[in-house]
């Protein structure tokens, strides 16, 4: 490792500190600190004075703003969220249990997001100023115009409902439990545990919502895959193989994505937040146990705790994710340096 | 066309003859210079330019009230008129007068029912439509209302029953949702609901991420770099998160949600503003100015300012595309707008729990329209970014 490298990394990690700080503390700024009573608005219309108290008391909203704000950092730096109102088990351990469908989602989502966007994207841009590079950016702009639930609900309409081929909620079939619980992705857990019914009906139940995600961030992708495609097909060495007669398609696909694929994988890890807020979306219309669902359904149970919790769990990860997509830059391009 | 002196004098100067052009006859001419962006800016310009004169001309399209239970639950399109129906050689005894005293057999929770209500008929209330057609047949009432989709139905089976009248109550376009309001005026008023949250929120953010922008990019240092890194951080966090947390904890309201929604559009504005101000600043204008001894507010607003808002032109209008998908998206999840509020985001929300039933107006129509006016957006900010800034053109 090259010692700017070393430095790179060093200074990056130490960046992530105030990020979290600060995202830690938009987190306690939103949910404490802005007008909007929590125990209100948790608690509803209707809870009497003495029941909102109690809230605020078993929360520690009683005491003074700067030392629920120092309880609150020293909570996340131990990641401790406290424990949920509905069940009596920590929040972590509720993370714990929703999590693992959030990824097996993001995996699948993303599996149809890069084909479908690397290849069409650089098609278009291959066929620059040509109908089908016309056509591919309007479907582009069309596809990350629609609504990710709406999608997910014509799917469900037409290939679930209507025409009974896939199910449309849940992540297995009702009586089907894997064996064991490994990884928590089920699609992994049947195949470590070989047990090809629960692969297939996993794989199942995964189908629409990771096409339904997948597809809206592709219309983005497309649209990033194609700009850098005609970045790099501008280049020198584009030329130079052209003029030593390789052929276009090999020029295009073989050096030009190759090249491409470095700014490509970057611009995707930066939009990990999108494929986050597309996820709850997604989660909500396919009643997919993830972290979406887990907000959502908790802000209806009233579990402030489990909702606060969450959503800091995002914030870390967050960050987590940022750093390690801002690292591997640092090794893949050598000119990314402080 | 050759004009003289006099006559310029007359119409003041080139410019004002410019003006007198016609601002719509100005834009027309545009396609000739911008070629493909030019269509793409205008059509996304048209389409928003219908949808807001619906929302303007709301009270006079939509047919109904949009909370009203104009008919019965779960009229599909083009449904709704009912059919008179009498045993035959009947008919002619049926008139508008007659009607009063007579006994009419409705089918329950159908439309007829509704209209028996409104025409303050005596009705009887039968389960199903054999039901119904047997009392008539048995001569338990005068008359049946049933579904004019349905006659076609009925008088292959019972060609011994005649039209009395036909075309009675009203017709849904596009078909009532479970609570028998009608969608088409639901549509017609959730326009007004979507784009006003949608604007009023990219506005908010817009006022809060240009100062912090113009400020950030003009005076650098400490100050910079704590809100560059407060930014991005916010930019990095899922937005809908954010604004779900928000809506969650101020509650349902019209400037609530545009609150919520506005938080995440802050740092987009942000840093395109200050990006072009780090950049502005150093060009020759501004330092001409600095050295005549502008004031640095006076360099800020007057001579770096003015260069922003293309930029941010651009970005407002993409902003505005997403913040109707995000406002969409928090009234699907249910943390939207009060029940009252028609708005398309909560359509489709009810319209889920039906969709195994088969009821798919209640979805599809809401859907469709919310991707249409984010496409309006998203393509006016597009074709707006290549002709305001054709430097950035690539392509």
């Amino acid at each position: 490792m090259s010692p700017g490298l070393r430095r790179y990394i060093i200074v990056r990690t130490l960046l992530t500190i105030p990020m979290v700080l600060i995202l830690v503390s938009l987190v306690f700024i939103v949910l404490r600190v802005m007008p909007g009573d929590p125990a209100l608005a948790i608690m509803r219309e209707g809870a009497s004075e003495e029941q909102l108290a109690a809230f605020r008391a078993a929360l520690g909203m009683d005491r003074p703003l700067h030392i629920q704000y120092f309880d609150f950092i020293s909570g996340v730096l131990r990641f401790d969220f406290g424990e949920s109102m509905v069940r009596p088990i920590p929040v972590t351990q509720e993370i714990k249990t929703f999590f693992p469908a959030t990824v097996e989602l993001a995996i699948f989502s993303m599996m149809v997001t890069t084909g479908v966007g690397i290849f069409s994207g650089a098609y278009a841009a291959k066929n620059r100023k040509r109908g089908s590079d016309y056509a591919i950016r309007v479907l582009s702009i069309i596809l990350y115009s629609l609504p990710i639930f709406w999608l997910g609900l014509m799917l469900q309409m037409t290939i679930g409902a209507g025409l009974g081929w896939l199910p449309v909620s849940g992540r297995l079939s009702p009586g089907m439990t894997p064996d064991r619980v490994i990884t928590g992705l089920y699609t992994i857990d049947a195949i470590l545990t070989l047990n090809l019914d629960l692969l297939v009906d996993a794989l199942k139940h995964l189908i629409l919502p990771s096409i339904t995600l997948g597809l809206v961030l592709a219309g983005f992708f497309t649209r990033l895959t194609r700009a850098t495609m005609l970045d790099v097909l501008e280049q020198d060495f584009i030329t130079a193989g052209r003029a030593r007669g390789l052929h276009e398609r090999v020029l295009v696909y073989k050096h030009g994505l190759r090249n491409a694929f470095i700014p490509i994988v970057t611009l995707l890890g930066l939009q990990f937040a999108l494929l986050l807020a597309g996820a709850i979306l997604t989660e909500t219309t396919f009643s997919w146990p993830g972290m979406g669902r887990l907000v959502v359904d908790r802000i209806y149970d009233r579990d402030f705790t489990t909702v606060q919790g969450t959503i800091l769990f995002f914030a870390l990860l967050v960050a987590g994710v940022s750093l390690i997509v801002d690292i591997l830059y640092g090794f893949l391009d050598p000119r990314i340096r402080y | 066309m050759a004009m003289t002196n006099t006559e310029l004098a007359q119409n003041g100067s080139i410019n004002q003859m410019i003006e007198d052009v016609g601002l719509l006859r100005r834009i027309w001419r545009g396609r000739l210079w911008y070629g493909t962006e030019w269509y793409i800016t205008v059509f996304g310009g048209l389409i928003l330019v219908t949808v807001t004169i619906v929302t303007l001309l709301a009270p006079i399209l939509s047919p109904y009230d949009p909370n009203d239970f104009a008919g019965s639950q779960f009229i599909p399109p083009g449904g709704g008129p009912q059919v008179l129906l009498t045993r035959s050689g009947e008919s002619n005894r049926v008139t508008e007068s007659y009607l009063n005293e007579q006994l009419v057999g409705v089918q329950r929770n159908k439309n007829g029912t509704n209209i028996a209500i409104e025409l303050e008929l005596d009705y009887l209330r039968y389960q199903t439509q054999s039901e119904q057609i047997e009392a008539l047949q048995n001569q338990e009432v005068d008359s049946i209302l049933v579904d004019e989709r349905d006659l076609d139905a009925i008088i292959a089976d019972f060609p011994q029953l005649e039209i009395a009248a036909d075309g009675i109550g009203p017709s849904f376009t596009l078909g009532t949702d479970n609570l028998g309001r009608d969608i088409l005026s639901r549509l017609i008023w959730g326009a007004r609901t979507v784009l006003g949250v949608a604007i009023l929120s990219a506005l908010l953010s817009s006022v809060v991420g240009i100062s912090l922008g113009l400020i950030s990019g003009f005076v650098s240092g400490p100050f910079d770099r704590v809100a560059s890194l407060t930014m991005d951080s916010i930019y990095s966090f899922p937005g809908l998160l954010l604004a779900i947390a928000m809506a969650a904890m101020l509650g349902p309201g019209l400037l609530n949600v545009a609150i919520a929604i506005s938080v995440i559009y802050i740092p987009t504005f942000f840093r395109v503003v200050r990006g072009q101000v780090l950049s502005i600043k150093e060009e020759l204008h501004v330092e001409a100015a600095r050295s005549l001894g502008a004031k640095p507010f006076s360099i800020l607003f007057r001579y770096i300012f003015p260069l922003v808002i293309p930029s941010v032109v651009v970005v407002f209008s993409l902003n505005v595309a997403d913040a109707i998908l995000t406002e969409a998206g928090l009234s699907f999840i249910g943390l939207g707008l009060p029940p009252d509020v028609p708005d398309w985001g909560y359509d489709l929300s009810k319209g889920h729990s039906f969709l195994v039933a088969g009821h798919w107006w209640m979805i599809t129509f809401p859907g469709v329209l919310i991707t249409i006016v984010a496409m309006g957006f998203s393509l006016l900010g597009e074709g707006l970014s290549e002709i305001l800034n054709p430097r950035l053109v690539k392509s």
